[in-house]
């Protein structure tokens, strides 16, 4: 590098999860950026954010320009994500209602001359670096005169260049109306990042979505990205830069079941996911209970997330088969959490998910079933979210364990609703096996990433005193199940004692 | 008190304040409209005060004054803001409960 350029392109970090990811570090410092978006969709809370962000974390000053709500909603819209409001309006934070009262008369062209004069005196009084325009749209209409509003534009683009502001531009477009984008279609010209929010409605479920239309002399992701409003502000669902270099495995985590444990050389890897299909009533939760108990019983942290279920059915059920869940969820070790599944769109799922493994800090993690995500707010974004659960618990250390249902009746059909059996590291199928007027249950491994497996199908076995898997078929024997396996355990027993361990029921 | 007949312009003064920005064209416009407006409805009573936001900036943030030309009928009550460069009459005079000039008045 010769001469150091002044342009250098320098970016502030947004304060918002995931949005420093798909822009690459945040919002370009002393230049302008565009939030547009329908209404509701959360541009002035993304707006707001982004300043007390600057303001909490970097102390940096900043200024919020009302031109649609009054100040003082905004100021109580920022105290219901816990943001402490009042002590930044005291030191660091000015907010301005610009919004015309009702009552006001328009006779004539009026420019922003005046506003940027007295904002330019405010910023220099209180040191500010960062200031929102929040709907600037709703002043810009009152002109009523495209050239008008485009040379005011210019004017507050050239006045935040000239005092090296960073600057937050929030502007309504309506997708239904395309007069409206058009009218201010030039904006995202001027500006040197442009970032669209939209929300739709998918199977019934709002869907908030981010997309960086572009970004001056800065690599961003393209993709519409998922976020929500959560209890602390907005949270970006990046799924950018997140997928980690796999790490060695070497620790093994017990499955709670003994003979699984040696099919698979000794249970799951530590920090990895392991996936379990079937179809429904197949014992999937079971052995998710299973996993979750053993977990429990090592004393490690736990956390049971069920869909559509709760936990009282799901402890009395396990109990059924000696999974006694009751002394852990009592001592805390053990969470259980029932999510309603059609409550909130996958994306909300994902981050409510998330504040559980916060709140919980688990070393293992049940999601039960996986698949629930999938009939809420369309499949590809569940697909998503699934994969960026993985990358979660991976990135932590959890060793998690899903289950998903098999929707189809044809229990050779194995592939899951979410596909994430391509991204699990393991797994298992459970089948139903129907011979003889009897309907039993088959384990197959399917896949075990880094390890030997057995490919053998087994038959479990649910019984009062435990979880099992029955021995393998001989070789060059017939699999035999349920009560012919009974009977021939019998005979064999009869002849040379070896038999499976579980008793029948 | 006036507080009856706002209209009747003839009687209490009428006191305005104009906040401008500088020399800015809509500002010079919006003085020399309202000077004109004033001769010719308040002849004999009105009082024009002239904020240049340039020179007091932090005063408009103050009084609320958002975009300029803002003009603030002060009294006679109740205050009255009216934006723009005043360029447009007729708005003018309805904000301040004035009859409309002949020329536009279809009867």
């Amino acid at each position: 590098m010769s001469d150091k350029n002044p342009d250098l392109l320098e970016k502030i970090s947004s304060g918002i999860e995931g949005f420093d990811d798909i822009t690459a570090g945040g919002l370009p410092l002393r230049r302008t950026t565009l939030l547009m978006g329908g209404p509701g969709c959360g541009k002035t809370v993304f707006a707001l954010q982004m300043l007390v962000s600057a303001a909490q974390r970097h102390s940096t000053p900043g200024i919020f320009v009302a031109f649609e709500e009054t100040a003082r909603r905004i100021v109580a819209n920022g105290e219901t994500f816990g943001w402490n409001m009042p002590a930044l309006e005291e030191k660091q934070l000015f907010f301005l209602d610009a919004s015309m009262r009702s009552d006001v008369v328009k006779a004539g062209a009026f420019d922003l001359t005046g506003l940027l004069a007295s904002l330019a005196a405010k910023a220099s009084q209180m040191g500010a670096r960062i200031i929102v325009f929040d709907a600037i749209d709703v002043l810009l209409s009152l002109l009523n005169d495209p050239v008008a509003e485009c040379r005011e534009l210019y004017r507050l683009h050239e006045w935040l260049t000239t005092h090296r502001l960073t600057g937050i531009l929030t502007t309504k477009v309506d997708d239904n109306k395309p007069g409206t984008a058009q009218r201010y279609g030039f904006m995202p010209f001027m500006a040197d990042c442009a970032v669209l929010l939209s929300q739709r409605v998918s199977d019934r479920v709002a869907v908030r979505a981010v997309r960086v239309l572009k970004y001056r002399g800065s690599p961003h992701v393209l993709n519409e990205v998922p976020f929500v409003i959560g209890p602390t502000g907005v949270e970006v669902g990046s799924s950018n830069g997140v997928h980690p270099e796999p790490q060695p495995f070497e620790e093994r985590v017990s499955t709670g079941i003994e003979r699984l444990d040696e099919m698979l050389g000794g249970g799951w890897f530590r920090g990895t996911n392991a996936l379990i299909t079937g179809s429904s009533g197949s014992g999937k939760s079971t052995l998710a209970g299973a996993y979750i108990e053993a977990a429990c019983l090592r004393g490690e942290r736990a956390l049971f997330i069920s869909f559509d279920e709760n936990a009282r059915d799901i402890v009395r059920d396990l109990s059924t088969v000696a999974i006694d869940l009751a002394p852990h969820l009592a001592s805390g070790l053990l969470r259980m959490e029932a999510v309603r599944t059609e409550a909130a769109s996958s994306e909300e799922h994902f981050m409510s998910i998330k504040r559980l493994i916060a709140e919980q800090q688990p070393r293992c993690v049940v999601v039960d079933p996986l698949s629930a995500l999938a009939r809420v707010g369309g499949g590809l974004a569940a697909r998503a979210v699934a994969e960026r659960l993985i990358y979660l618990c991976r990135n932590a250390g959890i060793t998690v364990l899903f289950t998903s249902l098999l929707e189809g009746i044809d229990p050779h059909l194995e592939t899951t609703t979410l596909h994430v059996s391509t991204i699990s590291d393991s797994w298992i199928q459970i089948s139903y096996s129907l011979e003889d007027g009897e309907r039993n249950r088959a384990l197959s491994i399917i896949k075990s990433r880094g390890s030997k497996h057995s490919g053998q199908l087994r038959e479990l076995i649910f019984s009062h005193i435990g979880v099992t898997l029955a021995d393998p078929r001989p070789p060059g024997g017939a699999m035999l199940m349920g009560t012919l396996r009974r009977e021939k355990e019998d005979a064999d027993h009869a002849g040379d004692g070896s038999r499976a361990r579980v008793e029948k029921s | 008190m006036n507080e009856s007949n706002p209209a009747n312009h003839s009687n209490g003064a009428h006191l305005f304040r104009l906040y401008v920005a500088g020399g800015a064209p809509n500002s010079v416009r919006a003085i020399a409209n309202l000077y004109f407006i004033c001769r010719r409805h308040f002849p004999e009573s009105h009082r024009i005060e002239i904020i240049d936001v340039l020179k007091e900036p932090l005063r408009a943030l103050a009084e609320a004054i958002v975009v300029t030309p803002t003009l603030v009928k002060v009294s006679p009550g109740p205050e009255q803001q009216i934006i723009g460069n005043l360029s447009e009459e007729d708005e003018v005079l309805r904000a301040l409960g004035l009859p409309q000039t002949e020329s536009k008045e279809s009867k």
